[in-house]
């Protein structure tokens, strides 16, 4: 059984790019944190604690960004039964549980420190929840669900994409102490200046775990053929390795 | 482990039917669903299996209700109230759309029904129809119950139109939504706990809506209508979205079925190889 003989199943670019990307992380991170801490003025009202927007914030975009690219590849698989669109949803389903976590982290760090508590119920702390929650049961459906539920899997993550755009007028619709967005639009330069790098980094992080993730999925999807293939047209069944 | 998505339905294969809800009639869709639904409502009141259950699930949780908060300020009530509400809807709504799909599964019914040359939309639309009936029948029951055990929920008598357009809306939305689900588990091979893990979180948006209006008409606020009309769109966004993904759900989308291309390159090579 040679199916090294198709030459990388799994595309070139999720070998050498994940590599590539964390190399580029591990250079931007402690240049990011470095620029934030000793090159940026502090904020006055919220003090040092304000820091914590440089990650929360980017990391808040990218979990934004997972959950659409998510939905939108769910949206694919359904629509054109595409494989390569069924590894992406997972891959950037399962991101948006661990972006998330870091979002639904920091944000209660900053809150605790700016507005005294740590969890306002405030809209769009719930509904980052509820993103969040709705994440999770596409990773669990898709984890424990019986054969044939990666579709409903895949309606679950178009729904939870859904939601998305519903977060983030959640805080135009309620009005509420977060933030607004606007937050963003009006920093000064030089923050602005502090915020790119520490997205870059981030972003490639995410990036190569995506894309190793991608990888393994496909790689999983090319066995998952090789024995339909081998079992269909192979010289004899051999039941003690399919049933491993 | 992944099986073939094929294997879904046992292996059973449906004819893809691209472009047949074009060419069709509404009216035709209307009317199949008509049939379908009235099937199962037929069928319901041979028995009445599915509106005692719930009616009497919803009169339990109604005591427990009464029983937890009896002594309730008035003050708490307001926010209260729409939370009782709406998670006894959120439960009876589980327990409903979950019987109604296991009936067709314990007769392997749904596949039937989906080799019928019916529209799946229709399909759709017809068990909608049905859950919405039940859930909302409880949701009749609650909002009289809970304006009698509770003085500030005596709104719903005053403004009857009001609260029947709150519940009709926040039922659409959570049906509209479970139906989806409820029948693809049905047709994906059991496990249907997954059900509330997947129902709660999904639904949670359209509740919300639902709660933040129910408060709303108890406090008199004068926004109420706003948000009516936010869980409108709401109920609008779900309808679409459901609608359109329940054929692909269910029976996957228009693709030829067969392995995949790299398979297929597959089976030619190990065929090839052979003596």
């Amino acid at each position: 059984m040679t199916t090294s003989s198709t030459p990388s199943a799994t595309g070139g670019a999720t070998r050498w790019l994940p590599p590539v990307l964390l190399l580029g992380a591990a250079v931007a991170l402690p240049y990011s944190v470095q620029r934030i801490f000793l090159h940026t003025a502090i904020e006055k009202k919220m003090g040092t604690v304000q820091k914590i927007f440089y990650f929360h914030v980017p990391l808040a975009w990218i979990m934004m960004a997972l959950a659409i690219t998510c939905g939108i590849a769910a949206a694919v698989q359904l629509r054109n039964r595409s494989r390569k669109a069924e590894a992406l949803s997972i891959a950037a389903g399962e991101l948006v549980l661990v972006t998330g976590l870091g979002v639904l982290l920091t944000g209660p760090i900053w809150g605790h420190a700016t507005w005294g508590r740590a969890w306002t119920w405030d809209a769009r702390q719930v509904s980052t929840g509820l993103l969040w929650l709705v994440f999770a049961a596409f990773v669990l459906l898709r984890r424990y669900g019986a054969a044939g539920s990666e579709r409903l899997a895949a309606a679950l993550a178009v729904f939870g994409a859904v939601d998305v755009p519903i977060i983030y007028y959640a805080v135009k619709i309620w009005k509420t102490t977060h933030p607004t967005t606007d937050v963003v639009g009006t920093l000064p330069p030089q923050m602005w200046a502090a915020l790119w790098p520490a997205l870059g980094a981030l972003m490639a992080l995410t990036l190569a775990l995506l894309l190793v993730r991608l990888g393994q999925e496909r790689d999983a999807a090319a066995l998952d053929d090789a024995w339909i293939a081998f079992d269909e047209g192979g010289p004899e069944p051999r039941a003690e390795k399919g049933a491993g | 482990m992944s099986v073939p998505a094929d294997a879904a339905l046992g292996g059973l294969v449906l004819a893809p039917r691209r472009g047949r809800a074009h060419a069709t009639n509404r009216a035709v869709v209307f009317r199949q669903a008509w049939l379908l639904a009235r099937n199962d409502l037929r069928q319901e009141l041979r028995d009445l299996e599915l509106v005692l259950t719930a009616a009497f699930f919803t009169l339990v949780v109604l005591v427990m209700f009464a029983l937890a908060f009896a002594a309730l300020p008035a003050a708490a009530q307001v926010l209260a109230v729409p939370g009782m509400l709406w998670l006894a809807v959120a439960f009876v709504g589980a327990l409903t759309l979950t019987r109604i799909f296991d009936r067709e599964r314990e007769a392997d019914t749904l596949r039937a029904v989906l080799t019928w040359p019916v529209e799946r939309v229709a399909i759709y639309f017809g068990k909608l129809a049905v859950s919405l009936l039940v859930v909302v029948g409880c949701g009749a029951l609650l909002m009289p119950a809970l304006a009698l055990l509770f003085p500030t929920a005596g709104v719903f008598f005053e403004r009857p139109l009001e609260a029947i357009a709150l519940l009709v809306l926040g039922c659409v939305a959570y049906c509209a939504t479970g139906t989806l689900f409820a029948a693809g588990l049905a047709t994906a091979s059991g496990k249907n706990v997954l059900l509330s893990v997947i129902l709660y979180p999904l639904t949670s948006p359209a509740l919300i809506f639902a709660l933040v209006s129910t408060r709303a008409l108890l406090e008199g606020h004068p926004q109420f209508s706003t948000y009516l009309g936010q869980l409108a769109a709401v109920d609008l966004v779900v309808l679409v979205l459901a609608s359109w993904l329940f054929e692909p759900v269910l029976v996957g989308s228009q693709r030829p079925h067969g392995p995949s291309p790299r398979a297929r390159r597959e089976r030619a090579r190990v065929q090839a190889e052979r003596p």
